[in-house]
Order: structure tokens, then sequence, then C-alpha cells
């Protein structure tokens, strides 16, 4: 082979490489920011990205990559769901395009359990109702009306599908809603909350809290 | 001598096509309808729904009411698209799906993967059967075909550039390695079918298309200006897959030579610029019939082998065939 065919045959490979490799750059390009790792350290700015993090439905599996990595994206879950609180990352979302996603603020999840049932892959696992771990919910006592006695409320205390294990008033004669280990972070009390700034929502459960499901 | 003539029906198998791939596309439609009819009926509020939606409830009422009683429940039946989907009970998935999720997790799960099993081998007899008969988009790239020839027909220019068939293949290879690579399933945002059946269900129930369809509008144009059929001809990745599934399938067509006057209608009409003229089918035939119906000579027909027939030369009706072999008739004569 002469060398002016090598330097060429080279030289097409190294191009082939690098537009084989564009779609990959593009994707880690295009990932939302609230899906790398943050940092832990108590930070306000990080506080309200962990705020806006979606959920996952119900039953996913635990890591990220790895949903990421069964998903294939036919949108079965979210055409089962009958709140239609399922939505999917259409055009953002880098590697996550096409996976599922539930926004609370704008609508929770019921628990109803249908697309863990309709999921064809292991994305989305059968597990009992009450061992669901989309997250669990965090409460801001410097917001939330009875905690500010700002009136009553209740309205996270009485949509809560999973009853008195997951949320209760502190005091029997007090509005003042803490939260319980049965919450499974289905988000209907963060999309009830009547408050402006959304002082309920819900953020990943810590490690070595109770509910804990396999992979 | 008479030669052997095709079976008379297979002649209409084409039209029977059709029907199968706008019932398909009818479904992709009709299904996120459904879901939303469910989700209104869940929730047992039709006077607060807007007129539009009460238009929607209306016709799916109408649409299911004879075949249901708790349409919340009974309409779970039917779910999903070509991509995966679940037919009372029956899960199907396409084979390209389990593939690109082992690619993408780099292990298997069963379950999914058995999915794909009766595709597979209905695709091992029938051949690449889903991209002609079923696929939802290949039926938008046929009507964008059929538009291309007529603004060919009004004086534009369409393009018709032919690449190598085998460049689908490294799209396959190169979406599963990008799959891995990116540890999700990528190829799914750049295969045709499971864009059309995933859009259709985000623009009617999910508030608007997504950037998949930005991309199935990109092919349509690389189709109508660059190349006839260029994306499922030369770049499809689920394509790619079938082809080399179908390539030892049981059922094939094949040429008459006794029949056959060298026309070449065929080759005009294949949308997967293949060579059924001079026996040129391959493992890209999709048996879509379409040269069964428009040939003028029936000259072309359903087999049953596991290998094309090798090369019969022209047709024995056709120009060439007669002025090799009629010196002899002519000398015969005299």
């Amino acid at each position: 082979m002469t060398r002016r065919g090598l330097l060429k045959k080279l030289s097409a490979g190294a191009a082939l490489l690098g537009i084989a490799a564009l779609p990959f750059g593009f994707a880690r390009l295009l990932a939302p920011a609230g899906d790398r790792p943050i940092p832990r350290r108590i930070d306000i700015a990080n506080k309200i990205k962990a705020r806006r993090n979606y959920l996952r439905p119900p039953g996913a599996l635990k890591s990220e990559a790895a949903f990421t990595a069964a998903c294939i994206g036919c949108g079965l879950c979210g055409e089962v769901c009958p709140p239609r609180c399922i939505k999917f990352h259409k055009s953002g979302g880098g590697t996550q395009i096409n996976t599922p996603y539930i926004d609370a603020s704008e609508k929770g999840c019921i628990l109803c359990n249908k697309c863990m049932n309709v999921c064809p892959t292991e994305a989305l696992t059968v597990v009992k109702r009450t061992e669901i771990n989309m997250g669990v919910a965090r409460i801001d006592r410097a917001a939330c009306y009875p905690w500010v006695d700002k009136g009553i409320c209740g309205a996270c205390v009485s949509i809560c599908p999973q009853g008195k294990s997951a949320i209760a008033y502190k005091h029997w004669n007090q509005y003042r809603p803490i939260v319980k280990d049965g919450c499974v972070g289905c988000g209907l009390c963060v999309e009830v909350c009547p408050h402006p700034s959304q002082p309920i929502w819900i953020v990943a459960r810590p490690e070595k809290s109770k509910i804990q499901q396999g992979a | 001598m008479h030669p052997s003539k095709p079976f008379f029906l297979w002649r209409h198998l084409n039209k029977l096509r059709w029907a199968s791939l706008i019932v398909v596309a009818l479904m992709l439609i009709l299904i996120p309808f459904l879901h939303l009819y469910q989700t209104y009926n869940a929730a047992h509020a039709y006077d607060l729904l807007a007129p539009s939606e009460k238009r929607i409830f209306d016709v799916m009422e109408f649409l299911t009411d004879p075949f249901t009683s708790d349409p919340a429940e009974d309409l779970d039946a039917l779910k999903g698209t070509t991509w995966s989907g679940t037919f009372w009970g029956l899960r199907l998935s396409d084979p390209l799906a389990p593939l690109a999720q082992m690619a993408a997790s780099l292990s298997v799960y069963w379950p999914f993967a058995l999915t794909a099993l009766i595709p597979i081998v209905l695709t091992a007899i029938f051949g690449r059967f889903f991209c002609g008969w079923i696929c939802p988009a290949n039926l938008i790239y046929e009507l964008n075909g059929n538009l291309a020839a007529w603004l060919r027909w009004a004086g534009f220019r369409t393009g018709d550039y032919q690449f190598d068939k085998r460049i689908k293949y490294g799209v396959l290879a190169l979406g599963l390695v990008l799959s891995a690579a990116t540890g999700s399933v990528i190829i799914a945002a750049i295969y045709p079918p499971a864009i059309v059946g995933r859009e259709a269900y985000f623009g009617i129930a999910v508030g608007g298309f997504g950037a998949g369809m930005v991309f199935f509008l990109g092919t349509l144009l690389f189709d109508l200006l660059v190349s006839r059929r260029g994306f499922c001809r030369y770049l499809c990745p689920g394509g790619a897959l079938y082809s080399l599934l179908g390539r030892y399938r049981a059922l094939r067509i094949q040429r008459i030579v006794e029949s056959c006057n060298d026309c070449a209608k065929c080759n005009v009409v294949c949308e997967f610029g293949l060579d059924p003229l001079r026996d040129g089918f391959g493992q890209e035939c999709t048996n879509c019939a379409a040269c069964i119906a428009v040939c003028p000579t029936d000259a072309l027909t359903f087999t049953v082998g596991f290998r094309d027939h090798p090369a019969q030369g022209p047709g024995h009706l056709g120009r060439q065939y007669k002025r090799e072999s009629g010196a002899d008739f002519e000398e015969a004569a005299e």
C-alpha cells in the first residue's frame, strides 16, 4: 500500500469515527443539568434544582442509568395512565429521550400500578404499592400555611393515597403536616398544595431510609 | 408448452397490503384517542370536559360502546405501537427493540426478548414482510413516493441518487454501538416505525409532537429530494435487521421466465430498488407483491424455497430472447 493510500484510509477512518461520535457528544451536551449528580452540600441553588427534579413512574429501576438503558421508549406506560401524569422527554433530555417522567407539580401519580404491569421491559417492575419508591416528600416549614400559622389547610394529608402511614398532622388539632416513613413519593400532595411557592415537593429517597427495592 | 400460471389471487395481494398498512396506521391514531376516552371515563367528569374533549368522548363512546362494559379497564387490552404493544395480553415487540435494549443495558431481559419471538419467526418464514405490510412509516413513505411521481410529472426534479444498499447494515451496527456507548436505546430515535407510532401518540395525547417528528420529516425530504425511498433502502436500521432475519425466508417471489416479456415494470414499481427482471430479489425483498400486481404477463409468482432462483436470462416473450433464439426458428422455417 502506498503512503498516500494509507494516509487516505487513516484520515477516512478518523473522519468516520468523528462522525460516529457526534450523536454521543450531542446527547451528552443536551442532557439536562438536573440529571448530573448534585454535590452533597447545603446549597439553595441545588435545593431548587432538586425540587424541579422529575419523578420516574412507580416501579422504576432505582438507578437512573439502568432505567435509561432498559426503557425502549414505547410509551405504553403513558398510554395506560388514567390521570395522564406520565409525560415523556419528547425533544430534550439527551440520552433520556423518549423516556417517561412525572412532573408532580403538574399531575401526581395515583399509584394505580397500571404502568408497571404494562411495561414490556424491566424498566418498570411490578412492586407492591407500599414498596414503590419514587422519592419522598419534603415540607418547607417556613412556607407551609399551617406551619407559619397562616390558617388551616390539610390538602396534602387528605389527598395522600397511602394515608396516615405517609403523611399526618403533627398534632391532632393543628393542621401542620409531617412526612412519615410510608411515603412513596407519588406527588399527589405536590399537585394539590395550594401554596404558590410549592412548600411540599418530592426528593430522591436517601440511601438508608426505609423503603428499599431491588436493582 | 404452457408455463405455470400464478394463483389468480396473488395479483390482488397488493390491495390487501394497502388495506393492512391503512389499518395499522388507523390503529395508531385510534389507540391514543381511546386512551383519552379512557382517562375521561375514569375521571367520571363528562360535564367538566372542554367541547373538543366532549367530541372525542362521544365519538369514542360510539365506537367502543358495543364492545365494552367498563371502558376505563376493558380498553387496556389494546395498547401500544408497532415498536412494542399488547394485544389482549399478547405482547409483541419489534425485534430491534430487544436487540437495542440488550446493547444499551449489556444484559438480556428474557421476558422482553421473548416478545419479539413471534415477529422473528414470521420474518424467518415471510422475510422482510414487516416493511411492506405493517410498517406505518412505509405507508407514508409510499405516499411520499407517489407525491414525488406527481411532482416529476408536473416538471419538478426529484432526487434519484442510488447508494449502496449495504449502508443500512452499517447504520444498524453503528446504532447498536452508540446504544451501548450512551447506555440508552438511542436507535429508537432514528427508526421511523417507532417514531411514527410514538409521535402519533405524543401528538394526540401528550400535547404535541417531539423531536422524532423533525427527524421523520427530514427523512421524507431525503426521499423526495435526494433518493427515491432512500431511507428504507439505504439507511433504515430496522430494515437491515429484518433483511438479515429474512435472508433464508421460506416464501419468496420468483420470475417465470417463460411468461416474461422483459417490460421491466416490476423494476419500476419495486419500492426497495430490487431487480425482479433479472431474478435479483435477495434478502431485501419485502414480499410486498407490488411487482406481481403490475406484471402484465403474469410472470411473477410466489414460491417456497430458501434461495432465489438463479438468473434465468431474458424472458421468453421478450425481444432479446426472440433475437437470440430467432435464428434457429427462421432456419427451421426455411
